[in-house]
């Protein structure tokens, strides 16, 4: 930022930044690093890593998984890392995304003979256009995470945890009851649906749904660094830190819980839409509690209350999973393999490592000595 | 409600409050003046839950305090600050992974008149206002000597600092009534002066009401023209320092034999307090 903005006695009313390149590596980091990840389909340079191997569909797919886990990462960061607020009912909430974009933007039944194409009740929906769904899907989760959310004006930690956990719980439940609940509920009961796949300008599914989950992150990405810089983002904090001297302060926790409820359920909606466009097929026991165990790991791995946490959490995740699709038992022992050793010698997470580099003792040493030898 | 009361900015009508069978506060009735008022009495005497009431943490389960006449109970504790009311807290309640601007900036925010959305999109608007409050910030934290730390983290700040922060938040809400629990414990003899120092300009300039719970008496006396002194939810005696430092049973309850056991007119409060 050029503008230099001081009180009368030219007192900084923003944090100095350094000049130059190093005051802007935020800024330049974040949009280096998401240019690399729009042009990474036409570089494969990660051709040795079979998994992320962006020349094949494979490490495509893979990759906009990672996204879409991220994605929903940052806004459950948000949520327990700002506000402070245990709330587990990611996995229901990222359901509501997968399944309302699939339930809105597939076509209407059609068993006719007359029809163009036939349209079976099981894959049929309400042909509204795909983009359109999107918004529609998001406030939907903010409304269904801001109830969620009404629990925790009253409850705390633990009895908190237990509600929303069951909440997130019985939002996949009655997804899975389909008919039973209400005829218009298309969500084909428990042996799931068929998502329509959404194609910008003909770039082929796997991409498209590859571009999709990155706008998703970036989406979450961006609004989680203007909220948690700005007034919201202090308030909260306020509310997880302070929550006692909010009420003279003027700041009523319960709406800023609700707020960061709903915020957090407009991320995992997104990041729902996105990994539901890239598995093509929803089925209620993919939002089960294992899900929100996964997006726990990668929120845990990658560092909670970091920036970039959540994505290097995902991609770890990510790998460790597809690496040992084969055997279950192997998947599981090694993710919990990989919790234990984060939180034993990482709390902070993968993302905390640049900082235990720079805050290490010999890297200070050496720091001192470089500094000694200048003068 | 008589008319005399609604001249003073903050008044206690026979203010009882008890915690189960624990009667902490029984019949305070109080005129707080504009200016600086003092409110001492040994530990457990209730003065933190005077406060207490008036920020809305307990309710009075008889009598009511009024701000310029109108009764506190009837707003909700969220609502009390820009009615003009803010306090401090005896050990300092702020966001130590924060910068202490930012500590200082929660105290406007019940001023803030622009939308999260606003905020979202970073129109111009959210910008001026945020550019206003830091200024304000600003300003209060160098009238504090504090304005070198602003862009500190809070948990950096020696806890006398972090005392000092509290204040500026509080006085940046622009309150008509001010609170100050304890604000000069641990505080070093410098940081006292400069605290007093922004205090009695505020005091001067804005007509504030401000009451102030300590324990030091040397301070208290110095700077309070008019003193109360609690003792078991009543009090016991009110005046100018001389009055109450010479009366007897100021000094037999608090300043004299402050850890003698009460006799006589104890209503067994002292086990329970």
């Amino acid at each position: 930022m050029a503008r230099l903005k001081t009180n009368s006695s030219g007192y900084p009313l923003y944090p100095p930044k350094s000049k130059g390149i190093k005051g802007q590596q935020k800024l330049l980091s974040t949009a280096a690093t998401f240019a690399f990840l729009a042009l990474l389909p036409w570089l494969p340079i990660f051709g040795w890593i079979t998994i992320f191997d962006t020349g094949t569909n494979y490490g495509l797919g893979n990759l906009a998984y990672v996204f879409a886990y991220a994605a929903a990462g940052i806004g459950f960061n948000f949520l327990i890392g700002y506000s402070g607020t245990l709330g587990l009912a990611h996995a229901g909430l990222f359901a509501i995304g997968a399944y309302g974009t699939a339930i809105l933007s597939a076509p209407p039944e059609c068993v006719e003979q007359t029809c163009e194409t036939i349209v079976r009740p099981a894959v049929s929906g309400y042909g509204w256009p795909f983009l359109l769904t999107i918004p529609i899907v998001c406030l939907f989760a903010a409304i269904i995470g801001v109830l969620v959310g009404f629990p925790a004006a009253r409850l705390k930690g633990f009895y908190l945890a237990i509600a929303t956990l069951a909440l997130g719980e019985l939002i996949v439940k009655l997804i899975s009851m389909d008919e039973k609940l209400w005829s218009g509920l298309k969500t084909n009961g428990g042996t799931g649906k068929q998502v329509q796949i959404f194609e910008f300008f003909g770039s082929g599914q796997l991409k498209s749904a590859y571009f999709l989950s990155l706008a998703a992150l970036f989406i979450c990405f961006l609004g989680h660094v203007i909220y948690t810089e700005n007034r919201l983002g202090r308030t909260l904090k306020s509310v997880r830190d302070i929550e006692i001297a909010t009420g003279p302060l003027g700041i009523s926790s319960t709406y800023y819980k609700l707020i960061a409820f709903g915020l957090s359920g407009i991320a995992a909606a997104l990041a729902g839409v996105a990994w539901s466009q890239n598995s093509a097929f929803v089925n209620p026991s993919s939002f089960k509690t294992r899900l929100l165990v996964f997006l726990l790991v990668v929120l845990i791995l990658g560092g909670l209350g970091k920036l970039w946490g959540p994505l290097i959490g995902a991609i770890i995740f990510v790998y460790i999973r597809q690496e040992f699709q084969d055997s279950q038992k192997l998947l599981f022992f090694l993710i919990g393999t990989a919790l234990m050793v984060a939180i034993l010698i990482l709390p902070k997470g993968v993302a905390s490592l640049p900082d235990r580099f720079t805050d290490s003792r010999w890297v200070q040493d050496l720091k001192r000595r470089f500094k000694a030898m200048k003068v | 409600m008589n008319t005399e009361t609604s001249t003073f900015p903050l008044s206690l009508e026979d203010l009882h409050v008890s915690f189960g069978g624990n009667r902490v506060l029984e019949g305070v009735d109080i005129n707080f003046v504009p200016g600086f008022n003092g409110l001492i009495g040994p530990n457990g005497a209730g003065k933190t839950t005077i406060f207490n009431v008036l920020s809305g943490y307990v309710k009075a389960s008889r009598g009511a305090a009024l701000l310029e006449g109108k009764d506190l109970s009837e707003l909700k504790p969220t609502d009390r600050v820009s009615n003009g009311i803010s306090r401090t807290f005896q050990s300092p309640k702020l966001i130590l992974d924060a910068t202490v601007l930012e500590n200082v900036l929660l105290g406007m925010h019940h001023r803030f008149k622009h939308g999260h959305v606003t905020e979202l999109f970073r129109l111009p608007n959210h910008r001026n206002e945020e550019d206003q409050a830091r200024e304000t910030c600003m300003d209060m934290l160098e009238e504090f000597g504090l304005a070198e730390e602003a862009h500190k983290e809070t948990g950096d700040l020696s806890l006398g600092s972090q005392k000092i922060v509290e204040v500026c938040r509080a006085l940046v809400a622009g309150p008509k009534v001010l609170l100050l629990d304890e604000p000069a414990a641990g505080l070093g003899a410098d940081d006292v002066t400069v605290l007093l120092k922004g205090l009695n300009k505020f005091v001067v300039e804005r007509n504030l009401c401000l009451v102030l719970i300590e324990h030091d008496l040397e301070l208290v006396t110095s700077v309070c023209p008019i003193i109360y002194v609690l003792h078991f939810g009543r009090i016991i005696s009110e005046g100018s320092p001389e009055v109450i430092t010479s009366d007897p049973i100021v000094i037999e309850a608090y300043l004299g034999s402050g850890y003698a056991p009460a006799n006589g007119d104890d209503q067994g409060g002292a086990d329970v307090l």
